[in-house]
């Protein structure tokens, strides 16, 4: 079955939202399952998560495949991974470029990688063997970051552009992602979205970050700032009015806040082009 | 490799404060931080992601210990067992144990139990549904496969002995309950059976008389129709039927338990 487009500005789900949505189905244009948090087979999440695909067009959007890790995929993660994807049918499945475990130990965080021809390398033919595990092409979202490798030696931006073309992927924009990252690394964001291949990005991510007065911090717990919404405008110019998601994981508001939000991404794809 | 390299000293730096130096060798330093504050900001970070699920699993004994020393002791849990697995579901089993090592809770072990039963719901909610049996079909067994009968409890079902009313303690930290019980009026030296199951989307939390406790612990166990029958004698209807109104009883086997050796082997 071909899973339902996803058009226009979505939310992701949340726990504290599932029975709302559920009983009233409010109009919302697609919604973004956290993959891991549904990865235990028959668990009431699990089940929850298969009746709103029932409902919504829904991506899958993942923290855990460690794709820029050193050490072997964890199978039974792909395997987890690939049976609730044959449940919810997500359009597509996205997840970050970067590593999040390393010596046996897991730190279920985004750690960022050293920008170098040699980890391109590395990533590349790891992002293609996750794609052939999964039978899909993959989406690559950016993460933000709080330090820079000794080593590294290529933009960000450089860096995700070759990624994205040699290991024939897409890309998922996370808009406040590069705003954080463009603070804490002093460069300009700008500059980062007009040097990403325009047919490689298929979504973007809209979020809230924490001012810690020495960086940024990308919480998920506030709206969308301003200097975002700006820089947004200029991705919807470059890119096109792609499929955008508000994230919200701290200090969860209520689903209605949650829908004005992506509103208000809505209104932004309008006034983009005006 | 050096990515090798690179990835075992920052993660290493993640779960021991002392590696934070040693990791910062491969970072940068810019504007106002050291690099290793900026490592530090990822320690904070995998930490805080690690804590706030804790705090969302134990969110009595939260309430219980308080949040500065819950935050300590789950900060040091973290640093001691870090988490091995990419489930994040499956994280956080051993905190109970951890809990019952600590020196400032020799005296309060019953919030350790409390601990325990907080993992329990948890591990319900994640467990699978097994599909019940249809039980009209056991009027159709021969008198030899009825005593060769054994029952199954719901797939997600816990059996916690405390020795300390957990079920109540858990109950008066709950805001929705408007009977619930006063802490202050709690018995802490009352022990208590208790059983936890999930019915498709609902949990269920209920103590159990010692009579049930035991019947239950037997069919847990896999005894058999005439096991019940032997060791529950003229009771076993009662606790049959209290098992059954009660749904703590989901599915029948007629086969024999492979899992169990035989009195002769
Ligand atoms: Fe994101």
């Amino acid at each position: 079955m071909t899973p339902n487009p996803i058009l226009g500005c979505g939310i992701g789900l949340r726990f504290q939202h599932i029975d709302q949505i559920l009983a009233d189905k409010p109009p919302i244009p697609w919604l973004e399952i956290l993959s891991d948090n549904y990865l235990t087979p028959g668990s009431v999440q699990q089940d929850y998560a298969i009746e709103v695909a029932e409902y919504y067009p829904v991506t899958l959007h993942g923290v855990g495949m460690s794709l820029g890790a050193t050490e072997p995929f964890n199978d039974e993660y792909f395997q987890r991974l690939k049976s609730l994807a044959d449940q919810v049918r997500p359009a597509w499945i996205s997840d970050h470029l970067c590593w999040t475990a390393a010596h046996g130990w897991v730190s279920h965080d985004l750690l960022p990688l050293p920008y170098t021809e040699e980890t391109i390398k590395h990533v590349v033919q790891r992002i293609r063997e996750a794609q052939d595990r999964l039978e899909r092409r993959l989406v690559i979202e950016n993460v933000s970051s709080y330090l820079q490798y000794q080593e590294s030696y290529l933009s960000e931006w450089e860096f995700l552009s070759a990624v994205a073309e040699e290991a024939d992927c897409k890309l998922l924009l996370d808009v406040n992602n590069i705003y954080v990252s463009a603070f804490n690394h002093d460069f300009d964001p700008c500059k980062y979205l007009d040097s990403i291949p325009i047919e490689r990005v298929q979504q973007f991510h809209l979020a809230g970050y924490e001012d810690k007065g020495t960086h940024l911090l990308d919480t998920h717990g506030q709206p969308v700032s301003d200097p975002v919404w700006g820089l947004y405008k200029l991705a919807l110019q470059r890119f096109g009015a792609l499929p955008t998601l508000i994230e919200w994981d701290n200090n969860i508001p209520s689903l209605e806040e949650l829908l004005a939000e992506a509103h208000k991404a809505t209104e932004a794809h309008i006034h983009a082009f005006a | 490799m050096p990515l090798l390299e690179l990835q075992h000293s920052l993660i290493a730096a993640l779960f021991q404060r002392d590696q934070l130096a040693e990791a910062a060798k491969f970072v940068k330093a810019q504007g106002s931080l050291s690099s290793e504050q900026r490592v530090g900001i990822y320690r904070n970070s995998a930490h805080g992601i690690l804590l706030d699920y804790l705090e969302s699993l134990y969110p009595v004994c939260l309430e219980l210990v308080g949040t500065e020393f819950f935050g300590r002791t789950a900060h040091s849990f973290i640093d001691q067992m870090p988490p091995t697995r990419p489930f994040l579901a499956d994280y956080g089993a051993d905190f109970a144990a951890y809990l019952s090592a600590h020196p400032a809770l020799q005296e309060m072990l019953w919030i350790v139990e409390v601990a325990k039963l907080e993992w329990a719901r948890h591990a319900a909610w994640h467990t699978v549904n097994q599909v019940a049996s249809d039980f009209t079909q056991l009027e159709t067994l021969s008198a030899e496969q009825q005593a060769e009968l054994r029952f199954q409890l719901p797939a997600s079902a816990q059996l916690l002995s405390a020795h300390s009313p957990i079920h109540s303690i858990w109950l008066a930290h709950q805001d929705e309950y408007p009977d619930k019980p006063q802490f202050d009026e709690i018995d802490l030296e009352e022990a208590q059976q208790v059983l936890i199951f999930r019915e498709q989307r609902r949990l269920h939390q209920t103590t159990l008389s010692p009579d049930d406790w035991a019947f239950l612990n037997a069919v847990q166990n896999q005894a058999t129709m005439a096991d019940l029958a032997e060791q529950f004698a003229d009771q076993l209807p009662w606790l049959f039927s209290v098992a059954m109104q009660e749904n703590w009883i989901y599915s029948f086997t007629t086969t024999p338990d492979e899992t169990k050796p035989t009195r002769n082997s």
